[in-house]
């Protein structure tokens, strides 16, 4: 009796330390129901002869559960059985803590996004105020129906817990798979929402909620709604989400700072959205990101970092790609096991559309799991995205074929979900004083996916799991017996395909990629001699040049030999090959993840590239073939005020974070003309400021003014303290302009919007950083020259729309012998494999001499970008960034040998056919598993479930999504 | 000077006059080498061929000295020299002695025949973003009664612009859904369409039916009322398929029915089909996808049709096919990026070498309208990357000239063919170099053209710093 009343202690401390209050009545008292309502059973529960796994390896055999009002009573080998208690005979039954689900976004549980568009409502344009985005207004309601954030995808005042009631439907499946608890999650927007626990149990709502706002809840889902309202891009969901937190934060600070003061001020807005975000601002209330991506795993922890917030990630299922940035994170990872299974193709040839990266991810899926664990982190595992619940115990199975544990298995159903949420002293495991959840199955136990479920018990009730329904799967079966001949011929079949699926054939994706070392414990020491050097520098051009290389620099380059004491890992030399700087292409969009413009505003200043860097996109490696080593990324040509750009390396095999070019100044693109003035995007886009070309000057002056007006804010509040002006992060980043910080990249083409622009920007003392394409900028090279700004075109597109009909391959040159710092550029991922043979057109049109026609895509583009210092020319000091040509650079002929970035090898033409071989080779022996599969597993869908998942198995992931595929400023739209 | 301007086009317009009285004078009376042309090929409208002679009637005769000669289909001569007489090439070797002929001195320079641009769009497009100016394409799977020829601007800002980087021909191509229609061969010079038109129909354009299935899952497409499963698509395609094979039977048994019938009333889609139906007319396939090039070669071969591979992205991975089925290829896609994950970065770019050594004839394809003037440097990338350049070089003239039925006169620097010929300062396949002086059907073009008119414009400007 000691021991139950000790245990009862604990328990009613366990409760007072909950949440859960309404557990309390129903422990002390037994609720008498009127009459004609099903009476409450008592609640008393002897679960005996179980083997019982009380947390995740630790268990007992023969044990006895005692269940009282809903918690635990007792557990152990011997505990003695209360008189009062309803006898389970548990033989021959495994028991395990309840499972809980960690991630069950439910539908229509969140309002539409934009509730009351009005597009060409001009009463709102004056009525409306400026919000962030730099438009007047646009909307009557700018974000959702009612007070609420501007942006209507930004929902964090969302309670999925309002929206919940047991349904049996919903639940019963998650019931079925021995889950008996589930964070029930909003499912559309940005920021969606708080999620609630509740339990899997039927009845009043009231009494299933286990802690209401869980979680908030973050996905990178920039999915367009038609409307097409801000954000639109993976970029703009990040900017989105930043912006949010921090005008919660200054919520917070402004509703403080005028309950201090509030006598003759303006009241500061009542905002739903800000005030739900406090409990995640203030970190007392995790949030999970779901990051859509391998590489947006490594996006959502900075940003997370960066508020400071409390966060765990939903796994992509794709983290297989970049292994290295989920370890990064640290994070808890919630892990979906959706695997994709072998379509079924109409004929034979059609598995030429195929892809390696197809094959891979299927081949990988099942091991996710597992990887996620041997990088050290915590998983939590759910049924989430899987359009059929029941394939969760078979891909689970999968799972552990593939490397992952029992134990991390149980651990990723119950301790890890409940510390996930904070409930470890309630759920988890088996022990007195926990909530009577469990989850109970026969035969060898739950991982076995053949060993029935038979009953759940949540909150101390029973919910037995009725038999599945086999009738379509015997029949499957039967036929498949007919064709085999033996039992034995079947077993040995199915061992077959047991091997099969369990030994991976797929490599990862960072295998062949990288820097090529000739040993790589070292770093490279590079003799070249005998070559002709191409110094675009103070040496000009040596032949029988000499240079040394080593810690990534130059140490060396002159044309006369020197006593070598070095013993270089790499001699390059001979044969007629020129050597130059690595190119420089200043108008890149070729690595760039989701979208490359945000074109729903007309300023959005505050997106940034940098943000959606794709390490992984195979554009690199191509552009790296053609001697390519720096690229200005930059966001499209639809605004006038477009997205922050980034330089970037183009180090192959480096995460997003390790491409970026340390210390290049900050750039942004803008732009002019027909784009910005959506002349090209039909009669639907007619309503947006500006649409014609007398506008777009007036629409910049309009926001360099506002953040002129910012930046003194600023300064007022750093110099007289106070309430911190609301952080805003477009006219932060124009403010950043103002101040010399960043340089503008402007697309622009006819020269009468050009001078406009030069001039509007001179009365903000803004030296243009350069003008990019500038079709007519040779007719006014004079006035850009005089400005300063360097002139980034092409050697000679034309006549692809109105605005270029004047264009002229002569521009380049025309704007070189006025004074212009001249580049070429590429806009397009072939191109920027072949920049040499583009600046050796401004030679055929204008007569540039041959070094100064190299120039106009080495260290002139490094000029215009601010990155000369380091790059762009070979002189003493400088990066070790090169390229080995087989012959003369500007003759398109000769071809790229090799190219080298900071002294490391990213390019050697054999190793690169090699490595293509490769791929090819792991095709096929993918196509020869995949096969293989499909005839033993009697040509059906074949893979580790039975029910198809095509779907999954023809996701292009977003990383692949634009390989192959040619990208410029306006690409949205086309 | 890079270019020149000795001879503009409204330059000379008595000539002109005289030129386009000569030219309605020599169709009344045909030369031999149309009579002989006219017996190989006729189609429903009578004779196809239009000869360039128009052109020669303003030729002089000159003699062109000095330059290496790449006669392309012989022996290069290094200080050669060129007779032209009558927009012929009447002689060609070290020392010709022509007393009539006024000497012209290319020291230094290079002389090609002139380059020929199958499968273009140039002439049926000025801007690609102004629809107002695109004549491209038309409405419905099968109009083989559709002519390129006829919708030329022979005033397009684009074409002197092609025409002075050595470009003296081009196959101006309908675009369409299945059966597009018919595409002529013209000369970068000439006042009106009629006197472009070297050769009327040099093929007939049929867009092979897309084999690639939308994998797009259903929760993921942007439209879920279009989707279609893969079953469905493949039934789809395959209708297709049968449907073309119908149109031709159809047209077969049009041609038989009108060599038998009384009364006959003829109907232009089917009449535009005879010519192709009796072999005499090449069907031009654009196909990219390797398995639409299987599935055209097998399907022209059986049907015994003179087939031409157009946009042929993924030729070079059934080369040997090609080769033995002794189907000619208009390659496109140099510079197309690689297609495959698993293609190595140079696939493309390589893919003419690849053809050329499995034995294809090949012929090189400008990018869009506006530049293609740069067909000589597709042709160059693939000599980067394993194409022999003598063949690079063939491929721009004479193999062109070939597939589209015109090497009688075209495509080479022989005796007899057409004047038509271009000096530069240096290799062909470098763009360092410079067209010089361009002469077709024995008379100097000018080289001018919108660029150079805006360079020189725009170049003396009064300073302003």
């Amino acid at each position: 009796m000691n021991g139950l009343l000790l245990c009862r202690l604990k328990l009613a401390l366990t409760v007072v330390l909950s949440v859960l209050i309404s557990f309390v009545t129903s422990t002390t008292q037994a609720q008498i129901l009127p009459p004609g309502f099903r009476p409450k059973p008592l609640g008393v529960h002897a679960l005996v002869g179980g083997r019982v796994i009380l947390k995740p390896g630790e268990k007992i055999e023969n044990g006895t559960i005692v269940i009282r009002d809903g918690y635990i009573e007792a557990v152990g080998a011997d505990v003695a059985i209360p008189a009062e208690a309803r006898i389970w005979d548990c033989k021959g039954l495994t028991i395990y803590a309840g499972f809980i689900e960690s991630y069950f976004p439910i539908g229509q549980t969140n309002s539409p996004a934009t509730a009351n568009d009005d597009n060409s409502a001009t009463a709102n344009l004056t009525a409306g105020g400026v919000n962030f985005y730099g438009v007047p207004g646009q909307r009557s309601d700018p974000g959702a129906r009612g007070a609420s954030y501007e942006v209507g995808k930004i929902s964090p005042e969302h309670r999925a817990v309002q929206d919940y009631s047991p349904n049996s439907k919903t639940i019963k499946p998650l019931r079925d798979l021995g889950f008996t608890a589930a964070v029930i999650a909003p499912q559309r927007g940005i920021i969606r929402g708080t999620s609630a626990l509740v339990a899997l149990a039927e009845g009043d709502p009231n009494d299933v909620i286990l802690k209401a706002d869980m979680f908030q809840h973050i996905a990178f889902d920039p999915q367009s709604d038609e409307e097409r309202a801000y954000p639109v891009s993976l970029m703009g969901t990040i900017a989105t989400v930043r912006q949010s937190f921090f005008d919660a934060q200054h919520f917070a600070l402004n509703h403080a700072d005028w309950q201090k003061q509030p006598h003759g001020r303006k009241r500061p807005e009542f905002n739903p959205a800000l005030a739900a975000l406090q409990p995640a601002t203030e970190g007392k209330q995790r949030v999970i990101f779901e990051p859509g991506s391998a590489l947006m795993v490594d996006r959502a922890a900075r940003v997370a970092r960066e508020l400071k917030l409390d966060f765990a990630i939903v796994s992509s299922g794709q983290e297989w790609r970049r292994p290295d940035l989920a370890r990064e994170t640290g994070a808890t990872f919630i892990v979906p096991v959706n695997f994709p299974t072998l379509p079924k193709l109409p004929s034979e040839e059609d598995w030429e559309q195929i892809t390696l990266d197809q094959l891979r991810a299927w081949d990988w899926a099942a091991e996710n799991p597992a990887l996620l664990r041997q990088q050290n982190l915590e998983i939590a595992l759910t049924t989430y995205s899987l359009s059929d619940k029941k394939v969760f115990r078979k891909n689970l199975k999968a799972a552990l074929d593939r490397g992952l544990s029992e134990t991390d298995a149980l651990a990723a159903l119950t301790t890890i979900p409940a510390k996930l949420c904070g409930v470890e002293k309630q759920l988890g495991t088996i022990e007195p004083g926990k909530i009577a959840n469990l989850t109970i199955v026969d035969g060898k136990g739950y991982f076995d996916p053949e060993s029935r479920v038979r009953d759940v018990w949540v909150d101390g009730r029973n919910y037995a799991v009725q038999p599945a329904k086999e009738v379509a799967k015997k029949d499957e079966n039967a036929n498949a017996e007919k064709e085999d001949k033996t039992k034995a011929e079947k077993e040995k079949k199915n061992a077959e395909l047991k091997e099969l699926q369990k030994k991976r054939v797929a490599r990862g994706p960072l295998e062949g990629r990288g820097a090529i070392a000739q040993r790589p414990d070292s770093q490279p020491v590079v003799i070249i001699s005998n070559a002709t050097i191409w110094t675009s520098g103070s040496r000009r051009i040596l032949t029988n040049g000499f240079m040394l290389v080593s810690d990534g620099k130059i140490q060396s380059i002159d044309s006369s030999p020197l006593n070598l004491r070095f013993n270089p890992t790499d001699r390059i030399g001979g044969g007629g090959i020129h050597i130059t700087p690595g190119l420089i292409d200043a108008h890149s969009h070729s690595a760039i993840l989701g979208g490359v413009n945000e074109g729903t505003l007309p300023s959005t200043a505050m997106v940034r590239i940098g943000d959606v860097i794709n390490s992984e996109t195979r554009n690199i490696q191509d552009q790296l073939a053609g001697g390519l080593t720096v690229a200005n990324l930059l966001h499209g040509s639809a605004n006038p005020i477009g997205g922050q750009s980034q330089v970037i390396k183009l180090r192959d095999g480096a995460s997003p974070e390790g491409l970026k070019f340390q210390g290049a100044p900050l750039g942004i693109k803008f732009a002019l003309g027909e784009n910005v003035k959506q002349s090209n995007w039909g009669e639907r886009n007619i309503t947006r400021f500006p649409q014609s070309r007398t506008g777009v000057p007036t629409f910049h002056r309009n926001r360099f003014t506002a953040a002129q007006q910012y930046l003194q804010a600023w300064e007022r509040f750093q110099r007289d303290g106070g309430l911190p002006p609301r952080r805003d992060l477009e006219l932060e980043t124009i403010g950043e302009i103002i101040q010399g910080k960043r340089l503008i990249h402007c697309h622009s083409y006819r020269q009468d919007e050009i001078l406009a622009f030069l001039r509007v920007m001179e009365e903000f003392n803004v030296r243009v950083g350069t003008m990019q394409h500038v079709l007519e900028g040779y007719k006014i090279a004079d006035e850009i020259a005089a400005h300063g700004a360097g002139a980034s075109c092409f050697a000679d597109w034309w006549a692809y729309k109105f605005e270029v009909y004047d264009a002229i391959p002569f521009a380049g040159a025309l704007m070189r012998e006025r004074g212009v710092l001249v580049s070429f550029n590429s806009d397009s991922s072939d191109l920027a494999r072949r920049l040499n043979t583009e600046a050796a057109k401004s030679m055929k049109f204008g007569g540039v001499p041959e070094e100064e026609a190299l120039k106009l895509v080495t260290i002139n583009p490094a000029r215009q970008l601010g990155i000369d210092k380091w790059v762009g020319s070979l002189e003493l000091g400088k990066d070790a960034d090169f390229v080995v040509w087989s012959g003369h650079p500007l003759d398109s002929r000769s071809v790229v040998l090799q190219t080298w970035i900071d002294g490391k090898k990213y390019f050697d033409r054999d190793e690169a056919l090699k490595r293509a071989a490769e791929r090819k080779q792991e095709r096929e022996e993918l196509i020869t598993k995949a096969k293989k599969l499909k005839s033993l597993s009697g040509g059906g869908s074949g893979s580790s479930n039975e029910s198809g998942n095509d779907g999954e198995f023809f996701r292009i992931a977003l990383e692949t999504e634009f390989d192959g595929v040619e990208r410029h400023c306006m690409e949205e739209e086309h | 000077m890079i270019y020149n301007q000795r001879h503009t086009i409204g330059a000379s317009a008595s000539s002109t006059a005289q030129q386009f009285s000569s030219c309605k004078v020599e169709r009344r009376s045909p030369s031999s080498a149309v009579q002989k042309a006219r017996h190989l090929i006729t189609t429903f409208f009578g004779a196809v061929v239009l000869w360039m002679s128009c052109a020669s009637a303003g030729a002089e005769t000159l003699l062109l000295k000095g330059a290496t000669v790449h006669t392309v289909s012989g022996a290069t001569i290094t200080n050669g020299q060129v007779l032209l007489r009558d927009g012929k090439i009447a002689a060609i070797g070290s020392s010709i002695s022509a007393t009539d002929a006024k000497e012209i001195s290319l020291d230094g320079l290079h002389l090609y025949p002139g380059m020929i641009a199958l499968n273009t769009e140039l002439g049926l497009v000025e801007i690609d973003a102004i629809r107002a100016t695109l004549d491209l394409k038309e409405v419905g799977e099968y109009t083989p009664d559709v002519y390129s020829w006829l919708a030329v601007n022979p005033d397009s800002e684009l074409l002197p612009v092609a025409r002075a980087n050595g470009v003296s021909h081009f196959e101006p191509t309908p675009a369409g859904a299945m059966l597009a229609g018919q595409s002529g061969l013209l000369a970068l010079t000439g006042w009106t369409t009629e006197e472009m038109v070297v050769r009327k129909s040099i093929a007939l354009h049929v867009y092979w039916p897309r084999a690639n299935l939308d994998t797009t899952p259903k929760e993921r497409t942007r439209n879920p009322r279009t989707w279609k499963s893969l079953e469905e698509q493949d039934r789809e395609r395959k209708e297709k398929l049968r449907q073309l094979d119908e149109f031709f039977a159809e047209a077969r048994a049009y041609a038989k029915a009108k060599e038998s019938a009384k009364d006959f009333q003829p109907v232009p889609a089917w009449e535009a089909m005879l010519p192709v139906v009796r072999g005499e007319l090449p069907v031009t396939i654009h196909a990219d996808d390797v398995r639409e090039i299987r599935a055209a070669v097998n399907w022209a071969t059986t049907n015994r049709f003179k087939m031409i591979l157009a946009d042929a992205r993924d030729a070079w991975r059934v080369a040997d096919l090609l080769a033995s089925n002794n189907v000619p290829v208009i390659f496109n896609h140099v510079f197309n990026l690689p297609q495959r994950d698993t293609d190595d970065y140079a696939a493309q770019y390589s893919g003419p070498a690849v053809l050329h050594r499995a034995g294809v004839k090949i012929a090189f394809s400008g990018t869009g309208a506006s530049l293609v003037k740069n067909l000589p440097y597709e042709a160059a990338q693939a000599v980067a990357f394993g194409l022999p350049a003598g063949e690079a070089v063939k491929a721009l003239t004479l193999y062109p000239a070939q597939m589209a039925g015109v090497a009688d006169h075209l495509g080479s620097i022989e005796v007899g063919k057409d004047a038509t010929i271009f000096a530069t300062d240096g290799d062909v396949l470098d763009i360092r170099s410079n067209v010089k002086r361009m002469w077709i059907g024995g008379k100097e073009v000018s080289l001018e053209n919108r660029h150079t008119r805006l360079y020189e414009k725009y170049k003396n400007r009064p300073r302003r710093n």
